[in-house]
This record gives structure tokens, C-alpha cells and sequence, in this order.
């Protein structure tokens, strides 16, 4: 080190004033680059990214249209939207995954770093409460939640119809409360380095007891999937990394000599936590609502009084009887027949009958919940058709304006929140303004991307998959929708006659693709009046009746590969994937962890089919797996363990929740179910298995590596 | 903060990578020493593995396998280097093969508090000698995987790999930074000094060094530490494994000497790689968050670039077992430019409220880039 003379000035005292002091990075000595050459990198660059949520995406796409085309033997209807929406869910996913790791996490990772260096623990707890609450706030999981509990009867479960139906306020402020508690309590933990384990012991049997002791009474008992659920989405895509930096930042900020916690544990708590807000919300509301009973009891007069408890006016009563009841519920509903009959015949004028069935079709209506009698009462009136719906070619663009409102309420507000503490409590700045806010516009706009995309492409697709399903397990044709064929010239039909003679009617019809079919005759579905023949599609069966159980196996089979599939696109796994990675310095691949939770959702999809076609008991599904993880949990390294636990939290999120709510309201609403809850807290659950068990593996094979070294050394 | 100028000190940096198994053992023998700053930072080595191939066919197949390692950087005086090496070596077991590996550099030490006086003693370290430390700053995803499998391949040693952040040409870019990746993998690599020219000049050949885009490699001496002769992981068929063989050989020559592959490569052999010769690299630990004023500086003052990694500080001044996070930077320039450099890291050392900032010079006698040929 000849250069270096001795005697050299310690931290020479800086004179100048130089006025890159307070300038962001990039400005010192600006490179210039020809406009090609920066179009050029751009493209790279670009087209680098779109390719690998191609790759993500593909899997669930062809596995979709595969099963669609292969084994459901149709194709997607409204081929066009759904291809433009898959495509704006590659183009949003890349957008919104950029955006996250240009600009929040980076934001939230500092803000983190910051905050036990300049805040005391009662700041530190505030701003953890504040976030969580505005996190659940800005991004509202009642909705889908609500969705899910489309099938809620009042009289099989009044407090989880009362729940979500009159008090969905509740329901976000305990959520957003369990939230709030989450994320305060895992920056204390991380503050003081605690491990996650002992919060993972003390929370898991106690919200299984509490469950346990929920599943004796018949009211509480449907809240179970609920809260569960509840814990699963409440998590969201922004949420996620957001929270999971500012763990990373608080962690690095307090590091211990035994290593630390790594910053995981946070996205467990923000779902264990909701979980029990919605439980203690439930205890509260019970002894308002009337248990549950039969639907004839339900609607019979005397219990009138107890059941008005569960809802606002008279009008919502009638309404739920015709969206969920059956028409004897309807009947109930009036004095005498004369005003039933009145107005059953008022759902042909398109107000009333918006009125009485909201959102759902009268097609629906009469294929599903219209008794014959209903039916043939309607039949004889002629129906004023409903307003069209926008016409397709606003569709996407109406679509999109809708989400883009969502995107800003979900990104907005928490950047600016975690903005705010930097700049005016933290007194700190960002590394850099232009990424930071090139980050917050592709993540606001790719995430309306994303959303719309889902809505026209994924979920639609799914949603056809999804209601075309039972008919891989179910032996009968089944009603699919009504048509008038008009005129309709009985001539036309024809007798077919079987081996023993027997004659049967059918006229031919050709289909969209052109291939005639013999369809059945039904004299008394032709009104000579009209010259018009109301002709039923029925759905055929994928399988004979023989084949039923290979039929379930291809539902288990398809839940399978959805859920799978799904969680390979999920942008929050692709972020917390990259932070394992970045943090294990490449000893856990992305990749590894992707799989294992894509296994895992997988696992847990399949359970949840199973829960719904075999109409399981919730805490049957989930108490095991659970009980297995506290068990798991004791064996896990610290850090693995908040890594496997957080990854239960970051599953379910923008891309699955809907394709998961597709399947199970298809399946759900074929089988009658009382709600289609639980499949999203099993396809929690499973993934935190399947990490903590890659975990294990790959410290066995460290082990294992190290064991081999010192016995060849002994030999 | 602008207090009375005091000189640079001598001293010599102790690296430790070891097992994160091992972690504890290592945190223990340092603050047994009185070691009272200790960096760690994460990073993996990369290893062979041998075994037999599916399905009971026969031959076998050779796969890459890493395992997490803990990298401790200290301090120590120059006459309790011996010490610290052994008392480490003894604490992890490294003469074990597979365990880890140490070396000790000798430095040149820029900082306001000096490092605890450590008692020497004269036992001898029983460490090699002549040592040379390549290390390798990647910048192509996954890069990191194949130069290791280079490395391995040729039997050079067990490569250490960490992840790093550049700055450099990529901030003066503007806003199209963010389509140059800022990762960086650091590959680190301890190989005899005899041998150093073959296998620099295989692992810039090999290791694709030489195309436009594939990172930089520049070596450091290493006056004395322990390697990991432990390349392959697998079945074993002899009485005692090749690592083994080796590690005694050492042992028994009190070298690496005898180990001796290439023959001296003929003077211009090196020009036609273009190496470029009389480097320092120069290295700040600071405050996390507070690197990029030290790349300003650095970079205003003629340096081409820097590489960051976060750390975390331990140490026996921190009884209650909690840590402060910290940057590295990397720095390698030309000698002629080093005390332009070095002035400009210290100002900003010197206006920093971060009391254990640190700079640290060394001589970096050999470095390699890709140049566009003329």
C-alpha cells in the first residue's frame, strides 16, 4: 500500500459545497443515449418481463381451455373477450409486478429501515395499526367474501346471512381491526426480534378452540368458513409486498446475533388475527338473530316477528324468497294466492322484477329456483325483455373504468400513508423520486389492467369451466337454458323408433357450428297461438352413469390444476418469491418456493371440492393440517417457518380468489350448498404445509451435505 | 464530528465463511476474542454433487449443489492475526473439509474508533500461505451458477457466492436504469498464488469474462487462511476422498506449492486478455441507507463504479445480542486515481453522524473487464 502515506489525514474536513449533497443519484454526469438505443433497452427490457408472466400465466390458460375443449367438449363462448383479457392479464401482471418492485416495496423497505431508528415502539405500533386498518379499508375483501355467500339461506344460517347481508360494516371494521392488531403486534414482535413461533403456538390452538367450541351451535358453526376465509383474502395484492417490505426494512434495522427473523411473520398474523375479529364479531351478534331452522318454519307466520330480526324490511324478506327460497317460501310471503299469483305474473315487467330478483336473470330464475307450477304461470305471459346490456364493443373499456377506480383505491392511499411517515415523520427520502413514481403509475395502472383482464379473460373463462363442471359428475341431462323457437311448424318433427319399437318424437335442430341434432318433442311446450315451440337445452353428461367416480376424480383432478395454476400467476408470490430468494442469496430458489405453493393451493383446492361435494364440516378439513403445522412449525428453522407461514397469507390473491370463487360457485350452486366458504382458508393452509416441508428438505440436504463431509473426514 | 486527524492503521481484515450451521460457533470464538465489530453478511457455496443416476441405470450424474454460508468479516490488529485465524479455524473445525474456509488480508484502515488490542501469542497459525483471493462481480442473472461451475471444474476451489447492488454507468442512465438489472453477484474464489495466472485466465475464458456485459473480475493477496478443498459431495470409492489427500499434502508441504497445474504463461498472454495491472480496492462499511452518498463521491472523483451489499454488524459491544444494518462498498480503480478517491470517501465519512463508518485499501494487483477492442 505504497500509495497511501503515512500520516495521512483521518476524514480530511470537506470545504466545498458541492450540490450533489441533496440531488437524487442519476443526475451527476448524465450519460446521453440516442433515441434508438433507449427504445432499444426499453424493448429488451420489456419484452424480458412480459415473457416470464407469459410463462406464469400459460399454465392456468391452456389448462382452462384445454379442459374446456377436451373434456367438457365445448368451446369458450365470447372467444374474443377472453382472449383480450388474458392478454391484459400478462400485459397488467408485468406492469403491476414492476411497479411493486420499482416503487412500494423499495418505499416500504425504507420506510421500515427508518422507523426504529427514528421512532419510538408507541409510533411504531400506531403507524402498524393505521396501516393495517387502511390496508383492509382500501382494499375492501367484502366483496368477495360476500360473493362467496351468494347461496347464504337465512333459515340454514341467520347469522351468517345477517353478517353479510345487513351488516357488511361490521364485518370490514373486524377485519380491518384483526388487521390493524396483526400488524401492530408483528412490529413489536420484529422490533424486539421475537420468533414467530410462540405467536404460531398460542394463535393456532386458540383459534382452533375457538372453532371447535363455534361448531356446536348451529348458528356459529356457519360462521366458521367465513372467518376463515376471512383470514385468506383479506391479505391483498398490495397489502402483501407492501407489508412484507416494511418487515424486511424493520427487520434489517433491529438484526440479532442468532440471525434474526428475516422480516417474515407479519402476512401470518394479518391472517390469523382477522380470523378471530370475525369469531368475537359473531359471539357479539348471536344473540341477535334467530337460530337456525327449516325453510317452512322460517317463513311461517308465527315465527314472523323472529325472523324480521334478520332483516330490514318486509320487501328483503320477499326478495330473499324468491333469490334463495323455494315457492313455498313464496307462497308464505302473501295472504292469499290471488296476491302470489299477481305477483309472480308482475316478474314479466322488468322493474318489479328487478325488484324481486336483483342481479339474477329470469332465465336463471325459472331454471332454478321456479317450481313447474311458476313456470307454467309465467309461460303464459308474455316477458318484456330486460334493458340489453352494454354492447360488447364497450364492454372492456366500461370494465376497465370500474377497476381503474378499485386500482387507485387499493394503491393510493397506502403509498401515500407510507409516503407521508417517510417524508414528514421519518425525515428521510427516497433513493429515487422518478423510479419511485414510474413504480406507483405502472403499479395504479397495472393493476386496472390486471383486474379488468381477470374479470373479461380469467374468470370468465373459468366461470364457463366452472358452471359447465357438475356435468362431469352427475349421470342425468340437465336443464341449461330455455329457448323459443319461433315459428315452429310441428311437420317438422318425426318419429325415431328404438329395437323394441317403441316410437319417440324429435325435431332436428342445427347448432352454432352447423351440425343437426335430434332434439326430443314435447306437444305441450307448443302454442299453435304463436306457432312457437319452447325448446329446453339440456346440458348432456360427460361420463354414463356408470362413470360418476371417475367423474368426481376429474373435478378433484381440475381443482387441482386450477388452484395450481392460478397461484403460479400470483403477483404477491412472485414478489415474496424474489425477497426469499434475495435474502437466502439464491440457497432458496423462487422457483422452489413458487411450486410448493402452488402444490400446496393445489392440495387445498382439492380439499375444499371435497368439503363442498361431500358437504365436510370446515374444522374437519382444517384442524388437521393445522395441527400438523404446529408440529411442523417446531421442527422449521425460525426463518423458514415466517417464510411458510407468510406464504399461507399471500396465496389467495387477485388472480386466484376469482377463479377459486368461479369453481366453487359453479359446483356450490349445482349442489344446493348452504355457502361456498372454506375453499380459500383450506388453500391457505395447504401452502404452509408444503413450504414448511420444502423447508425441511432442503435443511435435511444442508445437513446432509455437512454429515458427509466429516464422515468422509472419519473415514 | 470533525475531530483532530489521526493516521491510517495497518491492520489485517479476517474473512470467515463458514456453514450457517456454524454461525454460533464462529459469533462465540470472536466475542471470546474481544473482536468488537464483526460484519456478516449471507451468501452460498456452490459444490459439485455426485450421485448415481435414476432408476438404478448405470454411471452417475454431476449436479450443482449450495448450501448457505455466513460470511464474517473482522478487524485485527496485524500481530493477533495468527491467533484469530487459529482460534477460528479450531472454533468451526474448518480443517475439516466442507465446513468453510478463512483468510486474512493485510489492509489499510481509515476509521475514528481503532479495533480492540488483541493479545498475540507466538504459536504458529498453521494456516497456507501465498494465497490470492479472485473476486468476481456478475451482472447477468444466474451468471453467478456457471462461473462457480467453472471454478469447480477446474478444480480451482469452492466458490462463495453473495448478492450484491451496482451503481455505477447504470445511474447516470436517467430513468432507463431500470432496464439494467442493478443485481450483481459477487463470486468470491481463494486460489494458490502460483496457480493464479492459469486459472484467472481459464475463468475469463471459460467463465464468458471476456464478452461485452459479463462482469469484472480483479484478485487481491491473501497472506495466509485455510481453503475448502471439499469440490464434490457424493459416493465415495476409495479409502480416503481426493479432498482429503490434498488437505494432508498441504498440510505435510506447509503449502500449496506442490500443487503447482500451470506452467508460467508466456508474457503475452495476459496482454491479449487485456488485464489491466496496479489496482486498489477500496472498501466502505457505513450506516444502511447512507452508501449512496459514498458512490457519489467516489464516482465524482474518477471511480467507474461501485458494488453495495447490506450487512448486518454484531458485535461485543452489543451485550443485549441486537445488530446494526450496514452497507458495503466495493470499489476497484486505478492506483493512480486511488487517492483521489480515497480523499473523497473520507469527506464524506468525515460528515457522516455514523461513528463506525470505516474505509479499508488494498492492492489489487491484476484486474479484468471486457474492452471493446480497438
Amino acid at each position: 500500500m505504497g500509495s497511501i502515506p503515512a500520516g495521512r489525514t483521518l476524514f480530511p474536513v470537506f470545504s466545498g459545497a458541492p450540490g450533489f449533497w441533496h440531488d437524487n443519484m442519476s443526475t451527476s454526469g448524465r450519460i446521453q443515449i440516442s433515441i434508438w438505443a433507449a427504445l432499444s433497452m426499453i424493448g429488451r427490457y420489456a419484452r424480458l418481463r412480459f415473457c416470464e408472466q407469459l410463462k406464469a400465466v400459460s399454465f392456468i390458460v391452456l389448462y382452462l381451455v384445454g379442459f374446456q375443449l377436451l373434456v367438457l367438449g365445448s368451446m369458450p363462448s365470447h372467444a374474443w373477450h377472453i382472449a383480450a383479457g388474458i392478454g391484459m392479464v400478462v400485459l397488467g401482471l408485468t406492469m403491476f409486478l414492476e411497479g411493486l418492485i420499482i416503487g412500494l416495496m423499495p418505499l416500504g423497505e425504507r420506510v421500515g429501515l427508518k422507523l426504529p431508528q427514528r421512532a419510538g415502539l408507541a409510533v411504531i405500533v400506531f403507524f402498524g395499526l393505521l396501516l393495517g386498518l387502511g390496508s383492509t379499508l382500501a382494499e375492501p375483501a367484502v366483496m368477495s367474501l360476500r360473493a362467496m355467500g351468494g347461496f347464504v339461506k337465512a333459515w340454514d344460517a341467520p347469522l351468517l346471512y345477517s353478517i353479510l347481508e345487513n351488516d357488511p360494516g361490521k364485518l370490514v371494521v373486524a377485519i380491518g381491526a384483526g388487521v390493524g392488531v396483526a400488524v401492530a403486534v408483528g412490529m413489536v414482535r420484529l422490533y424486539f426480534a421475537l420468533s414467530i413461533k410462540p405467536f404460531v403456538y398460542v394463535l393456532v390452538p386458540l383459534l382452533l378452540a375457538v372453532s371447535l367450541y363455534y361448531s356446536r351451535d348451529a348458528n356459529l358453526v356457519a360462521l366458521l368458513g367465513l372467518a376463515w376465509d376471512a383470514g385468506a383474502v383479506t391479505t391483498g395484492a398490495v397489502t402483501v409486498p407492501l407489508v412484507l417490505a416494511l418487515g424486511i426494512g424493520v427487520s434489517r434495522a433491529i438484526d440479532r446475533q442468532d440471525g434474526g427473523t428475516g422480516g417474515f411473520g407479519i402476512i401470518m398474523l394479518a391472517s390469523a388475527f382477522p380470523v378471530l375479529g370475525v369469531l368475537v364479531l359473531g359471539m357479539l351478534l348471536n344473540p341477535n338473530v334467530p337460530q337456525a331452522m327449516s325453510e317452512a318454519e322460517f317463513f311461517a307466520s308465527h315465527n314472523r316477528q323472529e325472523v324480521m330480526r334478520v332483516f330490514p324490511s318486509e320487501q328483503a324478506l320477499v326478495r330473499h324468497a324468491y333469490q334463495r327460497g323455494s315457492s313455498a317460501a313464496r307462497r308464505a310471503c302473501y295472504r292469499d294466492d290471488a296476491g302470489y299469483r299477481s305477483a309472480l305474473l308482475s316478474l314479466a315487467d322488468p322493474t318489479a322484477r328487478r325488484a324481486l330478483l336483483g342481479e339474477m336473470s329470469l332465465d336463471n330464475w325459472l331454471r332454478e329456483r321456479a317450481s313447474e307450477d311458476e313456470r307454467a304461470l309465467l309461460a303464459r305471459v308474455s316477458i318484456q325483455p330486460e334493458a340489453g346490456r352494454s354492447a360488447s364493443g364497450s364492454f372492456l373499456p366500461g370494465l376497465l373504468a370500474g377497476q381503474a377506480a378499485g386500482a387507485f383505491r387499493s394503491v393510493v392511499p397506502l403509498t401515500l400513508l407510507l409516503l407521508i411517515v417517510l417524508l414528514l415523520f421519518l425525515r428521510d427520502r427516497l433513493r429515487h423520486n422518478d423510479e419511485f413514481l414510474l413504480g406507483v403509475v405502472l403499479s395504479l395502472v397495472g393493476m386496472a389492467v390486471l383486474t379488468t383482464g381477470i374479470q373479461a379473460g380469467l374468470a370468465a373463462l373459468g366461470d364457463e369451466v366452472g358452471r359447465s363442471l357438475p356435468r362431469v359428475f352427475h349421470a342425468e341431462a340437465r336443464e341449461e337454458s330455455r329457448r323459443i323457437l319461433q315459428p315452429f311448424d310441428p311437420d317438422g318433427v318425426v318419429n325415431v323408433y328404438d329395437q323394441s319399437g317403441h316410437p319417440e318424437s324429435v325435431f332436428f335442430l342445427r347448432d352454432q357450428s352447423g351440425k343437426m341434432h335430434g332434439e326430443p318433442y314435447d306437444p305441450a311446450r307448443y302454442d299453435p297461438a304463436t306457432s312457437s315451440y319452447e325448446h329446453i337445452v339440456r346440458s348432456r353428461p360427460v361420463f354414463s352413469a356408470k362413470l360418476t367416480f371417475a367423474g368426481i376424480a376429474l373435478v378433484f383432478l381440475f381443482a387441482f390444476g386450477l388452484g395450481y395454476g392460478s397461484t403460479l400467476a400470483e403477483p404477491a408470490l412472485s414478489a415474496l418469491g424474489r425477497k426469499v430468494e434475495e435474502i437466502s442469496v439464491g440457497t432458496v430458489k423462487r422457483t422452489g418456493v413458487v411450486r410448493a405453493v402452488s402444490i400446496g393451493v393445489g392440495l387445498g383446492l382439492l380439499a375444499g371440492v371435497a368439503r363442498i361435494l361431500y358437504d365436510l364440516p370446515t374444522l374437519w378439513l382444517l384442524a388437521p393440517p393445522y395441527l400438523l403445522l404446529l408440529w411442523l412449525t417446531f421442527l422449521s428453522e425460525e426463518e423458514f417457518a415466517g417464510i411458510a407461514w407468510d406464504c399461507g397469507g399471500v396465496t389467495t390473491g387477485v388472480v386466484t380468489v376469482p377463479l377459486v370463487m368461479a369453481m366453487g360457485l359453479g359446483i356450490g350452486g349445482e349442489l344446493n350448498v348452504v355457502d361456498g366458504f372454506g375453499a380459500l382458508a383450506l388453500a391457505s393452509v395447504y401452502p404452509i404445509v408444503t413450504v414448511m416441508i420444502y423447508g425441511l428438505i432442503l435443511r435435511s440436504r444442508q445437513r446432509r451435505s455437512m454429515q458427509a463431509a466429516e464422515e468422509e473426514q472419519d473415514e | 464530528m470533525n475531530e483532530a486527524p489521526a493516521p491510517p492503521r495497518e491492520l489485517t481484515r479476517i474473512t470467515c465463511m463458514v456453514q450457517h450451521l456454524l454461525e454460533h460457533q464462529v459469533l462465540e470464538c470472536l466475542a471470546a476474542l474481544g473482536v468488537q465489530s464483526i460484519l456478516v453478511e449471507n451468501a452460498r457455496c456452490v459444490r459439485q454433487r455426485i450421485r448415481p443416476r435414476a432408476w438404478g441405470l448405470p454411471g452417475h450424474v454431476t449436479t450443482l449443489d449450495d448450501a448457505p454460508m455466513d460470511m464474517f468479516r473482522a478487524v485485527v490488529p496485524r500481530a493477533a492475526a495468527g491467533r484469530v485465524l487459529r482460534e477460528l479455524a479450531a472454533a468451526a473445525d474448518l480443517r475439516i473439509p466442507g465446513r468453510g474456509m478463512l483468510y486474512a488480508q493485510q489492509i489499510v484502515e481509515f476509521s475514528r474508533t481503532p479495533p480492540l488490542m488483541i493479545t498475540p501469542d507466538d504459536a504458529p497459525s498453521g494456516m497456507l500461505r501465498d494465497m490470492v483471493l479472485f473476486t468476481c462481480i456478475l451482472s447477468m442473472p444466474g451468471s453467478g451458477e456457471r462461473f462457480a461451475e467453472v471454478a469447480l471444474t477446474l478444480g480451482a476451489g469452492v466458490p462463495v457466492v453473495s448478492y450484491g447492488i451496482g451503481a455505477g454507468i447504470r445511474d447516470r442512465l436517467g430513468l432507463l436504469r431500470i432496464t439494467i438489472p442493478p443485481e450483481k453477484e459477487i463470486v468470491r474464489l481463494v486460489v494458490p498464488a502460483h496457480d493464479a495466472a492459469g486459472i484467472r485466465r481459464l475463468l475469463i475464458e471459460d467463465g464468458r469474462l471476456d464478452r461485452p456485459g459479463g462482469g469484472f473480475l480483479y484478485q487481491t493477496p491473501v497472506c495466509e487462511g485455510l481453503i475448502d478443498p471439499l469440490l464434490r459431495i457424493g459416493r465415495q470409492q476409495h479409502a480416503a476422498s481426493m479432498e482429503q489427500i490434498i488437505a494432508t499434502l498441504d498440510e505435510i508441504k506447509a503449502g500449496t506449492s506442490w500443487r503447482k497445474r500451470f506452467v508460467g504463461l508466456p508474457a503475452d498472454e495476459d496482454v491479449a486478455l487485456r488485464v489491466r495491472r496496479n489496482y486498489r480496492e477500496l472498501t466502505f462499511i457505513c450506516a444502511e441507507g447512507g452508501a449512496d452518498e459514498y458512490v457519489r463521491a467516489a464516482m465524482a472523483a474518477g471511480a467507474g463504479g461501485a458494488t453495495t451489499a447490506g450487512a448486518r454488524c454484531l458485535g461485543a459491544g452489543m451485550e443485549d445480542g441486537g445488530g446494526v444494518a450496514r452497507e458495503i462498498g466495493m470499489l476497484c480503480v486505478p492506483a493512480g486515481l486511488a487517492d483521489a478517491v480515497l480523499q473523497a470517501l473520507c469527506v464524506v465519512a468525515a460528515q457522516s453522524a455514523d461513528e463506525d463508518c470505516r474505509i479499508q485499501a488494498l492492492d489489487a494487483p491484476v484486474v479484468f473487464m471486457h474492452q471493446r477492442k480497438a
